[in-house]
């Protein structure tokens, strides 16, 4: 007379009902459309800053005309609407190339604003209009040799020419004050040639892929970070921006090194990366269901007299109940990840998945390189305290009251209002939530060694408060069950 | 009409706590230890509620693994017991009503237990049905040595077969005995009379009910019947039938309950 065998029951009372496979064919056919959505998502315009439009362009020539350069009131959006008709008539000639276009958005366009301000501006100055317009010339012609080194070759002269002259200027000073500003720009100007000799190196073109992202990124979280420097003691909110600055560095860097775009999501391994955070809602919806109705089906159709009048105790039952809805975890999650992958694998490739998940790492300073499936396996590890207690609320409120509409409807407002509450939580820092279920159940904050939400937080207090949460749950529902008159079905 | 009939059942089975006194099956305290107690217990509760998703077979399948030892062979010959063997594998959705009621005793009595408790197993079942119900039930308490107690509010149905009643009534126990002799207590020695004419007896033979013209009821011992035959006669009254009229398990419940009084 054992546990297994109410289990095993259990499981076939599931498997032979049309419910378990009808929804999973529904999170079959939405995985495939997600799939799909998130394969065409990306396709769109590579050159994120240029949308050379005829039709808007010419609507800005009409406007153009409207206006009077003579006229004080009209002659700054005279000035920027030309400018800005410009600038794309110059990036229309030069769309062959997208460094091109980056080099005019960044260095010539604020020349053509300069010159027309010259130009038609309160003061007129035709010999800066020419000088200006030299300055373009020169630009346009090193455009049309079409090196996009000569540039990143320029940029780094220029670097190491202000270095010399801020190390000059350090040894001449003694004022404190001056110094550290030196120093800053210092950094500054490092970074700067640091990243002309990587885009030398690595021959990255100006543009804005992954790798220019990374540059951009790098030098924010430089920037950020040497404003750090200067703080003796960080509140816990600066060191967690800090933190975040840190991550972003190692990252950037790490891309740049090895080129591997590690946060493209249009890959099977960048969308199983996610894997809890695109598709979790589907299971804990799967889950839900069955634990909010696997004991109150029971009552409701009048079946449960059948199992209470056999040998077994009331607590056996209701444990082999429960012991089921964690096996339907394990089998659903499984079941998802299998099909997600076959799905993104067909639609994306299966190559990827030889490709690491990258992630910094805060307690060694390092990017540690895992598994895609090392790394499934940490994420379910870290998000099954959530799954679980979420099965445990509608698996207790499903035989405290009977009803599985209430269970599911209650565990799934749990699982929508979670993310809200913890935002409000650490955005008005309140310090008593840390102890509250939603701020604990998610382990995955712990899982690169950052810090948590809040001070004094940490993985083992969190899973001590889950298990609390849970044996709150459960021990009175083993209670109500075990006492429960069998009323009138 | 709440007598506390199904309360009892369940009551027996464990279903709802015992408040005062306490139930014990083949020696084992119910609420004490109750899986020695229900082991050897089959039951239907109220209706016979099954998994409707599933086939019959599936659910005696269901039942089967619960318990210890319960063959194939057992199940087979359980369904070919309830004559549901050409049915078994369909839905119990697609069930009438009363083979539901024979599939909830199959389940019942597949582990071979010793005592049956069937809550109104005739409940909604047509006259056929009903035949066939008692037919089965008491193959049951011959063959297979069961004790079947039953829950019904049909006396007619109970007196066909029972052996023992219980009588309940708001919730009180009146009378636990056998039901011969229940009727033994209850009826009179009443005997029926069939003559020609009923007007020149009443001459002869005093304290008698008359009934019509030629019928008439008249309360006397059986030794007592020949010497008033022998009276009629005498007085050439012509006899066609003399029997002994019993009581029914109903006019016996009335008399003991004190009327038809039911609240």
């Amino acid at each position: 007379m054992s546990l297994s065998n109410l289990v095993k029951n259990e499981l076939i009372k599931i498997f032979k009902k049309k419910t378990i496979y009808i929804t999973m064919v529904v999170i079959f056919l939405l995985l495939i459309f997600m799939n799909c959505m998130f394969k065409y998502a990306n396709g769109g315009s590579e050159y994120d800053y240029y949308l050379y439009n005829e039709n808007y362009i010419n609507s800005l020539r009409c406007e153009l005309e409207t206006l009077n350069p003579e006229k004080s009131s009209d002659v700054t959006t005279y000035i920027n609407l030309l400018s800005e008709i410009q600038l794309s008539e110059m990036m229309e000639q030069h769309k062959d190339a997208e460094w091109k276009l980056a080099i005019i958005n960044e260095r010539i366009a604020p020349y053509i604003t300069e010159r027309n301000t010259y130009q038609y501006g309160a003061e007129k100055n035709e010999a800066q209009v020419q000088e200006i317009n030299q300055e373009i010339d020169a630009l346009l012609a090193k455009l049309d040799e079409n090196d996009w080194k000569y540039f990143a070759r320029e940029d780094l002269a220029k670097a190491e020419q202000q270095i010399e002259e801020l190390n000059a200027q350090k040894e001449q000073t003694e004022d404190k004050a001056v110094l550290e500003n030196l120093e800053t720009e210092l950094d500054n100007v490092q970074m700067e040639k640091e990243i002309a000799e990587i885009r030398l190196n690595k021959e990255i073109p100006y543009g804005t892929n992954y790798l220019n992202r990374a540059i951009s990124n790098l030098q924010t979280a430089n920037n950020s970070l040497a404003n750090f420097k200067n703080i003796e003691e960080l509140t816990y909110q600066e060191r967690l921006e800090y933190n975040s600055n840190l991550e972003d560095q190692a990252e950037s860097r790490y891309i740049l090194e090895t080129g591997r775009d590690i946060h493209n999501t249009n890959t099977l391994k960048g969308i199983l990366e996610n894997f809890y955070a695109q598709f979790g809602i589907f299971l804990i919806v799967v889950v839900v269901m069955i634990a909010g109705t696997i004991v109150s089906e029971e009552f409701n159709k009048g079946t449960i007299k059948l199992l209470l009048v056999k040998p077994y105790t009331r607590n056996k039952i209701l444990m082999a109940k429960a012991i089921t809805t964690f096996i339907m975890i394990i089998f659903i999650i499984v079941v998802t990840l299998v099909m997600q992958i076959l799905i993104g694998g067909i639609i994306f490739g299966f190559d990827s998945l030889s490709e690491p998940v990258v992630a910094y790492n805060f307690n060694t300073n390092t990017m540690e390189e895992m598994n895609i499936f090392a790394n499934l396996g940490v994420q379910t590890l870290t998000q099954l305290p959530m799954i679980i207690l979420l099965a445990t609320l509608a698996f207790a409120i499903s035989t405290f009251f009977n009803n599985s509409t209430l269970a599911i409807t209650i565990s799934l407002l749990g699982y929508m209002a979670a993310s809200i509450i913890n935002q409000l939580a650490i955005g008005y820092d309140l310090q008593f939530m840390k102890y509250f279920v939603t701020m604990n159940w998610d382990l995955s904050i712990y899982a690169n060694g950052d810090l948590p939400y809040m001070e004094g937080m940490s993985m083992t207090m969190s899973i001590i408060i889950c298990v609390v949460y849970f044996l709150i749950m459960m021990i009175p529902t083993f209670i109500v069950f075990k006492k429960r008159n069998i009323k009138n079905i | 009409m709440v007598h506390g009939k199904t309360t009892t059942i369940k009551l027996i089975l464990g279903l709802q706590s015992i408040t005062s006194g306490k139930v014990t099956i083949n020696g084992y305290d119910i609420e004490k230890e109750f899986t020695h107690a229900i082991k050897k217990v089959g039951a239907i509760v109220e209706n016979p509620d099954m998994y409707m998703y599933l086939s019959g077979y599936q659910n005696l399948k269901l039942v089967a693994n619960l318990y210890k030892g319960i063959t194939t062979e057992r199940i087979d010959k359980v369904v070919k017991l309830v004559k549901l063997e050409n049915r078994i594998h369909d839905k119990v959705s697609k069930y009438s009503l009363g083979m539901r009621q024979r599939l909830g005793i199959a389940q019942a009595i597949l582990h071979e237990p010793n005592l049956l408790i069937l809550d109104e197993p005739t409940n909604g079942l047509d006259p056929e049905g009903i035949k066939e119900m008692r037919e089965l039930l008491v193959d049951l308490a011959t063959k297979e040595k069961m004790a079947i107690l039953i829950s019904s509010h049909n006396l007619a149905e109970l007196d066909n077969f029972c052996t023992k009643v219980c009588i309940i009534k708001n919730g009180e126990v009146i009378e636990t005995s056998e039901i011969s002799e229940i009727k033994k207590e209850t009826s009179q020695d009443l005997q029926l009379f069939e003559v020609d004419d009923v007007n020149r007896v009443k001459n002869i033979i005093r304290d008698m009910i008359v009934i019509d013209n030629h019928r008439f009821k008249i309360n006397v011992s059986k030794e007592e019947v020949p010497e008033m035959i022998e009276k009629l006669v005498e007085n050439k009254i012509k006899i066609y039938e003399v029997k002994q009229e019993e009581k029914t398990l109903e006019e016996a419940f009335f008399e003991k309950t004190g009327g038809n009084v039911i609240e």
